[in-house]
């Protein structure tokens, strides 16, 4: 164990670390610049619980519901050798009848470790020619993040003899007559991006994986799977730009006190003791970068959201960006107001003064229709 | 040595294991694991049955034989002897037969390695009863203890198909120990060899009896919607038709997986001991767990994956 990894297992606590995986890779690529997130996932902290027992529980993560539905539909495309899948991948890329492999690399023997199993994979893929291998079910991937290795395990993998390789993704969200929701599929798609990647690192070629993601979706309202082909080259480049431009990890570690730590200090029955404003002031200690998109993408919004009340970053990227260096909305209300502007920013303040004077013509202005 | 015992099993080792059983219970109860409490009290209670029939079976065909063993192998025919507590009240469904059976059944017309939801819905459309697939899992584990008190005292176990690469279970799949090693491993082309082999059983299934019910028919459907050739849509489905595309494709794959089948098999039977090469191989287990805790620490994996 290296000094980074004895300082993030400290941050940690005595929790089971939580590993990185494509959903918090695509949030993480989606706010770079937040420290606190990073360092957290880094450490593999546990930033649900940690969220509630410091007083601000996040309503998040996936319904029971959900996740059952989906881990339904992909058992009902993976039975019986993968056959629902083989059939759609047999139109979709026009296999080969003979090229009927399924390979499950969801263990070494009896050993599931992430290490083993990205081994083996490795192994296989490199092997697999099309000639021992069609389908790759439960491969394990790796991809640097900030520093570290995070193990993906994406649904499944294809392969085309002579061919390329193909990242599959299975969801249970519904493609209704061609059209399905596009947040979800945007999400689908980076989630992929995040797989494509890690194979490409993973086989040392970018040419051998195929841009195009398959996504294996119920079709219309009953569960027959249907597979679509979405292009994931520009999610690339952005994952591929956020993800250089994540700090390295030890450079954030470097600006913590040494004696940092996110631990809840846990009895028996796994109940937190550790004092919530303690806990409160550590999470603290680290900067977050609060934007209304974490509401969407982490636990730890709610707690970031009312730590950034007053500043002009909570408003979005577009307000922040608009006043630019001006951090409070005190301050800019100030500005607004006709407060003396200190020289650098004499600029965005002759702005607001005259932004404010609009706003004062037209607000004693009957609104007629409306009342 | 094989002792294949009729009767359902020696009253010594029924009575090792309700003590294991409650055991079990008692931990799963502790644990909070209500599902499997319940699936092991069934068992407890199947077991209980047995023992008194063994005993009353004991007592009525003694006199004699001063009870040694039990091994009262010359009474009932084969099956009858594990049916025993269910056979009387068989104006119910056939549910009462032990589930062992049941999967056995449906093992035996699908004469491939199959995936306990596969074996309930064969059961279904083809003995009309199902059961749940959450109880499959733990049959796999009660048959390698009853193994391993009891070495081959059964005429058959519900076993584990092997992964040919490291020998290990295959996830998820069940077989018949009595069924040739080849059969029971599993190469990178098996899993569609066993699909088109289990389509093309079920088809003749179907051809046997003369009004197949629809349970049969959406079966066979299944397996044909992903059979290229086999037919246009649900509604005019030949089971005829459906062999035949079977047939066809396999052919293409056969000697392939073959090959790859014999040659897993023959490094099983040279390397696996006898309940390895039934439930597996677990050598390649981190260290700090025993051969012997092997299906304590597999149930808990298994327990765990299915979460």
């Amino acid at each position: 164990m290296n000094l980074t990894e004895t300082r993030l297992a400290r941050l940690r606590g005595r929790a089971m670390p939580r590993n990185h995986d494509a959903r918090t890779i695509s949030a993480l690529a989606a706010n770079p610049g937040c420290a606190r997130r990073a360092l957290m996932d880094a450490a593999g902290a546990d930033k649900q619980k940690l969220a509630a027992h410091a007083g601000y529980p996040a309503p998040f993560g996936q319904s029971q519901f959900a996740i059952g539905r989906g881990n339904a539909f992909e058992t009902q495309v993976k039975a019986n050798g993968a056959a629902q899948l083989l059939t759609l991948l047999r139109g979709h890329l026009g296999l080969d009848i003979a090229e009927a492999h399924y390979t499950d690399l969801g263990a070494v023997g009896s050993n599931e470790s992430s290490e083993l199993r990205h081994i083996r994979t490795r192994q296989r893929l490199t092997a697999a020619d099309g000639h021992a291998g069609t389908m790759f079910d439960h491969p394990m991937l790796r991809l640097r993040v900030g520093g570290r290795y995070a193990y993906l395990e994406p649904d499944l993998i294809a392969c085309k003899l002579h061919g390329k390789f193909y990242v599959v993704e299975i969801k249970s969200f519904a493609v209704i007559d061609g059209q399905a929701d596009p947040a979800k599929v945007a999400a689908a798609a980076i989630q992929s991006a995040v797989y494509v990647l890690a194979l490409r690192d993973l086989l040392g070629d970018d040419e051998k994986v195929h841009h195009e993601a398959i996504l294996v979706c119920p079709e219309n309202f009953a569960n027959a799977p249907v597979a679509t082909g979405i292009d994931v080259r520009k999610q690339l480049t952005v994952l591929v730009r956020q993800l250089s431009r994540i700090a390295r990890i030890e450079d954030l570690l470097a600006t913590c006190p040494g004696d940092l730590t996110f631990d809840l200090d846990p009895d028996e029955n796994q109940v937190p003791r550790r004092p919530p404003e303690e806990l409160l002031a550590s999470i603290r200690k680290v900067a977050a970068n609060y934007v209304p998109e974490c509401l969407n993408t982490c636990e730890l919004c709610y707690l970031c959201r009312d730590e950034s009340q007053g500043t002009t970053g909570a408003l979005g990227r577009q307000v922040r960006e608009d006043l630019g260096g001006i951090e409070y909305t005190a301050q800019a209300l100030a500005l607004a107001a006709g407060q003396e502007p200190p020289p650098d920013r004499a600029e965005v303040a002759a702005v607001l003064v005259r932004a404010a004077k609009l706003r004062s013509e037209l607000r004693p202005a009957p609104r007629a229709g409306l009342s | 040595m094989r002792i294949v015992g009729l009767v359902a099993e020696p009253i010594e080792v029924l009575e090792r294991r309700i003590g294991q059983l409650r055991a079990a219970v008692r931990e799963a109860v502790l644990a909070g694991d209500k599902a499997r409490a319940r699936a092991v009290r069934a068992e407890l209670r199947q077991a209980e049955r047995s023992w008194e029939d063994a005993l009353a079976e004991a007592e009525a065909g003694a006199g004699g034989t001063a009870g040694a063993g039990g091994t009262a192998g010359t009474g009932p025919p084969p099956g009858a002897a594990g049916e025993g507590a269910a056979g009387e009240g068989a104006a119910e469904t056939a549910s009462l037969l032990p589930l062992r059976e049941q999967v056995y059944e449906a093992l035996s017309l699908l004469q491939v390695p199959a995936a306990p939801r596969l074996i309930a819905t064969v059961h279904e459309a083809f003995f009309a009863a199902t059961f749940p697939t959450t109880r499959v899992t733990s049959l796999r584990r009660d048959e390698e203890r009853s193994f391993r008190t009891a070495p081959f005292a059964r005429p058959y176990y519900i076993c584990a198909a092997l992964a040919a690469d490291y020998l290990s279970p295959s996830r998820g799949l069940l077989a018949v120990s009595t069924w040739p090693m080849e059969k029971r491993v599993i190469g990178s082309l098996s899993p569609r060899v066993d699909f088109l082999e289990a389509a093309i059983r079920v088809a003749e299934a179907i051809e046997r009896i003369p009004a197949p019910v629809p349970a049969a028919r959406r079966l066979l459907w299944r397996f044909a919607a992903s059979i290229p050739g086999a037919a246009a849509d649900a509604n005019h489905i030949q089971p005829d038709a459906v062999k035949q595309a079977a047939e066809a494709e396999l052919r293409v794959h056969k000697d392939a997986d073959n090959r790859t089948r014999r040659e897993a098999a023959a490094r099983a039977r040279r390397q696996l001991t006898d309940v390895e090469q039934l439930f597996g191989s677990r050598t390649l287990r981190p260290a700090g767990s025993v051969a012997g805790a092997g299906s304590a620490a597999g149930a808990d994996g298994e327990e765990a994956r299915r979460r």
